[in-house]
C-alpha cells in the first residue's frame, strides 16, 4: 500500500499525490475500493433552463399580439405564423417535460391548444368559431385518443384514470357553451358533451371503484 | 375496458420523512450508502440471488415515491431490483419526479458490496436490517459448507421482527421490542382502515397478503410506536442526520466553506483505523466514543483553517456546532423499517476556558445526555406525531410544503458546522461476519459531515462533503495519527485533476 510521508497515512488506490495534502506518495500501489467515474455533467439543468426561457419567449410572443387590432392590415397571415410557430414551440416544450406521463401531457395539450385557439379567436376579432368548433373537436379527439392510447401502451389503470377523468370534464365545457348560448352551430359541441357523459358514466361505473381508490390516493390529507 | 384492475397499495410519507424529497437537490440528493468489504471478489450473480430473496422479505423496498395533492406517498410496485457494477458516483441521486424507480439500489465493485438507499425511504437501522441480511443470503450461497444450520422461523422472519431479535443494543444500536410486532400490525390495521374502507378485497390471494404486508411494514414508523415499559437508558447509538428542529438563533455558527466539486458528487474520503485503541482515547477522556470523535472534528476543522484567513473567521464565530441522529427505537420499541430518529444538535463556543479535545468532548457528552433520555425524547416524538396529525399541516398543498420545508432545512443548515451520524458495531450472522472485513457508511452531504461504523475489529469513518477542499479530513488524520493510531485512507476521485492523475 502507498504512504504518505507527509501525512503518516496509508493510501489505498493507485493515487500518486496524497488525497489529503497533494505530496507524492512513497511504495506500491494496492487497487482502491472506488472506481473512478469520469465527469458528467446533468442535461436536466439545461433542459430545465432551455423549458423555461422557452415557456418566457412563448408568453411575450402571446402577450406581443395585443399590441396589433384585428383591423391592421397584413397582419392577419404575419398572425397567424406567429401564432402557429408560438404554438409549435408550447406543445415541444410540454411534450418534452411531460414525456413520462402520456396521460398528464393530452390534459396539457387539451388546455393549451384550446386557450391558444380562443385567444386567436379574440385576436381576429370573435367570430366564435373556437368555442363552436375548435373546443369541443378538440376535447373529443383527446378523449378518444386518450382511450387508444391507454389501450396501445399499456398503461396501468391508476396512472390515467386520473387524467382521463379530468380530459371528461374538460368535454363536458362545450355543453355549458350551449346552455349558455354561446355557440350557433350545435352538432360539434352536442358530440362532444354525448361522448363525455357516456364516458363518465362508464368510468363511474365501471371503474367506480378504482377511481375512488386513485382519487383518495392522490388527494389524502 | 375489461382487463383485471390492480389497486396498488400505498401509504403516505410521513412528515420527518417529507423533508427529504422535499430538500434534495442536485448537490444533496439525500442517499446514503452502506457497503461491505469482503474478503474476495463479489459474484454478481450470486449477489443477485441473494438480493431477490432478501426483497421478498422487505416489502418496504418495494416502494416507489409519488407525489400526491397534499402528500407524497410510496406505493407498491412490481419492480425488481438488478445488481449492478459500480458505474455511477457514490450516492448519486436515486429519486427523480415522474420516474418510478426503487428508492434503492445494490453496487459491487471489486470486494465491496453497497446499499444505497433514498432517505425518505428507511434510515440507517432500517437500510442495516437489508444489507445485514443481503449479506446473509450471500454468504450462504457463496459458503454453503460453512453456513450452520437455522430454524425455519430464523430463516423467514425479518431481522428486528419478534422471531428474530437484534443484536443486543451495545452491538448495533436498535432495540426493537419482543412484543412489537403484534402491536404494529393492530395500529396499522386501524390507520389503514378508513382508507381502505369502502372495498376491500377478500383476503384470499396471494397478492393480497403481499400488499397487507407492504402496507403494514410501510407504516410510518412514528406511528407503529408502543410505550416502552423500561425503556432502556443506554448511551445513544446514531443514524444518518436530517437537520431538524429548529432552535432560535444567539451567536452565529462557523460554518465550513469551499469549492464544489465540478459535476456536484459527494466528495468522499475514508478513514480505516483498529477500533481498540480510538475506543481507548475516548474511555482516557472518559466520554463516550461519538463525542469524542465529534470533538476532534470541531479541532480539525479548527486547525485546517489555522491559515491567516480562517483564523480571522475562527475569530469571529467560535462556535461550532453539530447535528447527531439518535435511533429512536431503542427508547420507543418498533420494528419498522422507515426512519425513525429524532436530531440532537449539540454546540461548544471556542475561547472560554479549557479547549482542548478531551474537555470539550465532555461537555458536549453533558449536553448531549440531557436530550438523549427517554423523557426528552418522548417530548421530541410527542412533538412529532402532533405535527404528523396537525390539520393545518395536512391542507397545505404538497409543493407549498416543500418550498416551507425547505425555507426550515435552510435555516436550520445556518446552525450548523458538521453533523455526525454513528452506527456503532455492527454484528452478521454466520458465515457472514467471518467473510466480511470493514464495514463502511456514508451520506451526500451539504456540510461537512462523518459516518462511522465499525465491524471487525475495524472502526471507519467516512467524510463527506460537497467541497473539493479536504483540509479537514488531513488534520482529523492527523490527531489521529498523532496519538498513534494507524490510520488508512481510501478516496473517491472527485475533481478534474484527480480524474486526469489517473490515467497517467
Amino acid at each position: 500500500m502507498r504512504r504518505c510521508p507527509d501525512c503518516a497515512v496509508q493510501v489505498e488506490g493507485d493515487w500518486i499525490r496524497c488525497p489529503l495534502c497533494g505530496a507524492t506518495l512513497v511504495g506500491e500501489p494496492v487497487p482502491g475500493p472506488y472506481p473512478a467515474v469520469p465527469l458528467r455533467f446533468s442535461r436536466r439543468r439545461v433542459l430545465r433552463v432551455l423549458a423555461l426561457s422557452s415557456l418566457g419567449v412563448i408568453v411575450l410572443s402571446y402577450v406581443a399580439q395585443l399590441l396589433f387590432g384585428p383591423d391592421d392590415d397584413g397582419i392577419g397571415a404575419l398572425r397567424s405564423v406567429w401564432l402557429g410557430i408560438a404554438t409549435t414551440w408550447l406543445v415541444v416544450v410540454m411534450a418534452v417535460s411531460k414525456r413520462r406521463n402520456l396521460a398528464k401531457f393530452i390534459v396539457y395539450l387539451v388546455v393549451a391548444a384550446s386557450g391558444v385557439c380562443v385567444y386567436w379567436d379574440y385576436l381576429s376579432g370573435w367570430d366564435g368559431w373556437s368555442l363552436t368548433f375548435v373546443v369541443p373537436i378538440v376535447c373529443a379527439a383527446s378523449i378518444i385518443g386518450l382511450l387508444i392510447t391507454a389501450r396501445v401502451v399499456r398503461m396501468e389503470l391508476g396512472d390515467y384514470v386520473v387524467y382521463s377523468g379530468l380530459t371528461v370534464l374538460l368535454g363536458l365545457t362545450p355543453i355549458v357553451f350551449l346552455a349558455l348560448g354561446w355557440v350557433d352551430t350545435v352538432i360539434p359541441s352536442a358530440i362532444c358533451g354525448g361522448l363525455s357523459l357516456v364516458v363518465v358514466v362508464l368510468l363511474l361505473t365501471v371503474r367506480g371503484g378504482a377511481v375512488r381508490h386513485e382519487l383518495a390516493t392522490r388527494l389524502h390529507l | 375496458m375489461s382487463r383485471p384492475v390492480r389497486r396498488r397499495h400505498w401509504v403516505r410519507l410521513d412528515n420527518a420523512s417529507n423533508i427529504f424529497p422535499a430538500t434534495r437537490s442536485d448537490r444533496d440528493p439525500k442517499v446514503f450508502r452502506m457497503s461491505a468489504e469482503l474478503d474476495h471478489e463479489v459474484d454478481p450473480a450470486l449477489l443477485q440471488e441473494a438480493l431477490e430473496e432478501t426483497f421478498e422479505r422487505f416489502p418496504l423496498y418495494h416502494a416507489v415515491l409519488r407525489r400526491g395533492v397534499f402528500w407524497y406517498y410510496l406505493q407498491d410496485s412490481d419492480l425488481h431490483p438488478v445488481v449492478e457494477e459500480e458505474t455511477l458516483p457514490s450516492c448519486a441521486a436515486i429519486y427523480q419526479p415522474d420516474r418510478r424507480t426503487l428508492l434503492f439500489r445494490v453496487v459491487h465493485h471489486r470486494r465491496r458490496i453497497s446499499l444505497e438507499t433514498f432517505h425518505a425511504l428507511s434510515d440507517g437501522t432500517g437500510a442495516l436490517w437489508f444489507l445485514t441480511d443481503l449479506l446473509a443470503g450471500y454468504s450462504r450461497r457463496r459458503f454453503p459448507e460453512e453456513t450452520p444450520p437455522r430454524t425455519a422461523a430464523e430463516a423467514e422472519a425479518r431481522p428486528g421482527a419478534a422471531e428474530r431479535p437484534d443484536p443486543p443494543l451495545a452491538a448495533i444500536g436498535t432495540h426493537p421490542g419482543a412484543q412489537a410486532a403484534e402491536e404494529v400490525h393492530e395500529l396499522t390495521t386501524d390507520s389503514f382502515a378508513h382508507y381502505f374502507r369502502r372495498r376491500r378485497r377478500p383476503p384470499d390471494s396471494e397478492q393480497t397478503a403481499h400488499q397487507e404486508e407492504f402496507s403494514r411494514e410501510a407504516a410510518p414508523a412514528v406511528l407503529t410506536v408502543q410505550e416502552a415499559d423500561e425503556p432502556p437508558t443506554e448511551d445513544a447509538p446514531l443514524e444518518p442526520s436530517a437537520p431538524r428542529s429548529p432552535h432560535p438563533a444567539r451567536h452565529r455558527i462557523h460554518r465550513v466553506r469551499g469549492t464544489r466539486t465540478p459535476d456536484h458528487r459527494t466528495r468522499i474520503i475514508e478513514l480505516t483505523m483498529p477500533a481498540r485503541p480510538v475506543l481507548g482515547l475516548a474511555k482516557a477522556e472518559g466520554v463516550a466514543l461519538t463525542m469524542y470523535l465529534t470533538a476532534l472534528f470541531f479541532e480539525a476543522i479548527r486547525r485546517s483553517e489555522a491559515a491567516p484567513k480562517g483564523a480571522r473567521r475562527a475569530q469571529e464565530a467560535p462556535t461550532m456546532a453539530a447535528s447527531v441522529p439518535v435511533n429512536l427505537r431503542q427508547f420507543f420499541p418498533s420494528t419498522s423499517a422507515r426512519n425513525f430518529f429524532a436530531t440532537i444538535r449539540v454546540e461548544h463556543t471556542y475561547g472560554h476556558g479549557d479547549d482542548s479535545p478531551g474537555a470539550v468532548a465532555r461537555g458536549l457528552q453533558e449536553r448531549f445526555s440531557a436530550e438523549a433520555t427517554p423523557e426528552a425524547l418522548e417530548q421530541k416524538l410527542q412533538k412529532l406525531i402532533r405535527v404528523e396529525r396537525m390539520p393545518l399541516a395536512r391542507i397545505v398543498p404538497r409543493p407549498v410544503k416543500d418550498r416551507l420545508l425547505s425555507v426550515i432545512n435552510y435555516a436550520n443548515n445556518r446552525r450548523l458546522t458538521v453533523a455526525i451520524s454513528n452506527l456503532g458495531r455492527v454484528t452478521l450472522p454466520e458465515p457472514a461476519e467471518s467473510h466480511v472485513g470493514r464495514m463502511l457508511f456514508h451520506v451526500s452531504a451539504v456540510r461537512p459531515q462523518f459516518c462511522a461504523i465499525s465491524h471487525d475489529g475495524l472502526l471507519t469513518l467516512s467524510f463527506t462533503a460537497p467541497f473539493v477542499q479536504t483540509a479537514h479530513v488531513r488534520e482529523y488524520a492527523a490527531l489521529l495519527t498523532e496519538a498513534g493510531i494507524e490510520v488508512t485512507v481510501s478516496a473517491a476521485r472527485v475533481s478534474e485533476d484527480e480524474l486526469l492523475e489517473f490515467g497517467t
